[in-house]
């Protein structure tokens, strides 16, 4: 029975999987822009229930990505576990801070993660487009705030602890 | 101790799943042995691509039903006349084809005009902003291989590059990892376009600086290499730069076809 409630968790997974893939007829320069809803779902929970959502759960999510995302298995992959071990360092302290203090905490996560997946694009020798890189954690950062209460009331709900 | 020892093991957890996605882009890059975890992972997401696809067929289906009568009445008056014009076009086009045909096996050579295609809808597009990849709704169930070209109605747009039985992931010309073989209309120069990344500009590289091209030059498939069917349009000439040192000549082409708006496209196999 309290197995079911944590399909809160998948489901808001789920749904932050949809909003990065859903087709939006933009163009490229706000393509860039797009946050990873994946990440910043991931990280709530990872700051909510640190026991349930730890590293093998950012594995599992990176590899899921991975396909989405057309890019090699791994990458995610390699992005989501670090920023997730990070967070599970630091957690503790965070969840104290403002809400300001908890978005720029947000932020550097987010541009670990994207670097990341730049890092191993560089390898491969695809030039990743400079600059461009930190505007998807950007927005990312700016919704947080919401991801937060709204995640926050869905656990609530569902009474997870 | 006990949480120096839980600290330890979380960072030896963490040690090695980084190891173990680190191997796994190695192998995934190398060699092909994990299409199979993708294959799967990407089966158990199609139901995901189908529920993104649905607000535009949706929205789609909800336009159809309030569509006001007179304006039926007025499109289908308008389709009656473009059929007819289009009818009579292709009369034009068929004596046209078999003229083709029959100067072509005069010539001695024997080159197919008409392709299979089949037709698919774009279900997502990748948001990796170095990749230029698109998922559509045909798979290898419909006969989609690896290595068919998807063109829309404007022009070629990419290639096969994985397909699972539902759904099939196409590589776009614009893509900084591919590279179209292409000719001149005009002029006949055979040359390769590379990709660069943006929806907007492909780049053909080294061409001599005495090739005959100019701004507005319309480039089509050339057949070479075998992946693409020869004489589909590719893209429209749009800038040269010419390189007066090395005695080079890099042109940057503007794609025919709308590779980041086109919902149908066409998956043409070419015929054995």
């Amino acid at each position: 029975m309290s197995r079911l409630r944590y399909l809160v968790v998948y489901l808001s997974l789920v749904v932050a999987l949809l909003l990065m893939i859903l087709p939006l007829p933009l163009p490229d320069w706000v393509q860039i822009y797009r946050p990873n809803w994946v990440a910043l779902v991931l990280l709530y929970w990872s700051m909510a229930l640190p026991k349930r959502v730890g590293l093998w759960f950012a594995f599992f999510t990176g590899l899921v990505l991975d396909t989405s995302q057309g890019t090699l298995l791994g990458q995610h992959t390699l992005a989501l576990v670090i920023i997730i071990f990070i967070n599970m360092n630091f957690y503790h302290r965070i969840h104290v801070l403002a809400m300001a203090q908890q978005c720029i905490y947000v932020f550097v996560l987010l541009l670990i993660n994207q670097l990341i997946v730049a890092w191993v694009e560089g390898i491969m020798g695809r030039t990743p487009p400079l600059l461009s890189f930190s505007g998807g954690p950007l927005i990312g950062m700016l919704f947080w705030p919401w991801v937060f209460v709204i995640l926050r009331d869905i656990r609530r709900k569902a009474i997870l602890k | 101790m006990k949480t120096l020892l839980q600290a330890r093991g979380a960072s030896l957890k963490a040690l090695f799943l980084v190891v173990i996605s680190i191997t796994m882009m190695v192998v995934d890059h190398r060699f092909h042995h994990l299409e199979v975890v993708r294959t799967n992972i990407s089966l158990a997401l199609s139901p995901l691509r189908y529920l993104v696809s649905l607000p535009v067929t949706g929205g789609s289906w909800v336009g159809d039903w309030f569509t006001s009568h007179t304006d039926l009445l007025n499109e289908n008056a308008a389709l009656k006349a473009e059929g007819r014009i289009l009818n009579a076009r292709l009369q034009k086009l068929e004596i046209l084809a078999e003229e083709n045909e029959r100067l072509r096996s005069l010539l001695g050579s024997a080159r197919k005009i008409a392709d299979d295609v089949i037709v698919a809808e774009l279900l997502s597009v990748d948001q990796n902003p170095y990749r230029q990849l698109i998922e559509i709704n045909k798979g290898s169930s419909d006969g989609v291989e690896i290595g068919h070209a998807v063109i829309d109605d404007f022009g070629v747009m990419g290639q096969v590059i994985h397909v699972n039985p539902q759904s099939a992931t196409t590589i776009l010309i614009s893509d900084p990892e591919h590279a179209i073989p292409v000719q001149f209309v005009r002029s006949g120069t055979r040359s390769v376009a590379f990709g660069r990344g943006s929806t907007s500009q492909l780049e053909l590289r080294y061409l001599p600086a005495t090739a005959d091209i100019k701004i507005e030059d319309e480039l089509v498939t050339s057949g070479l290499g075998g992946r693409f069917p020869p004489d589909y349009p590719v893209a429209r000439v749009t800038e040269i730069n010419e390189d007066r040192v090395r005695g080079f000549v890099t042109v940057f082409a503007q794609p025919k076809a709308r590779l980041d708006s086109s919902r149908e496209v066409l998956v043409i196999k070419p015929r054995q």
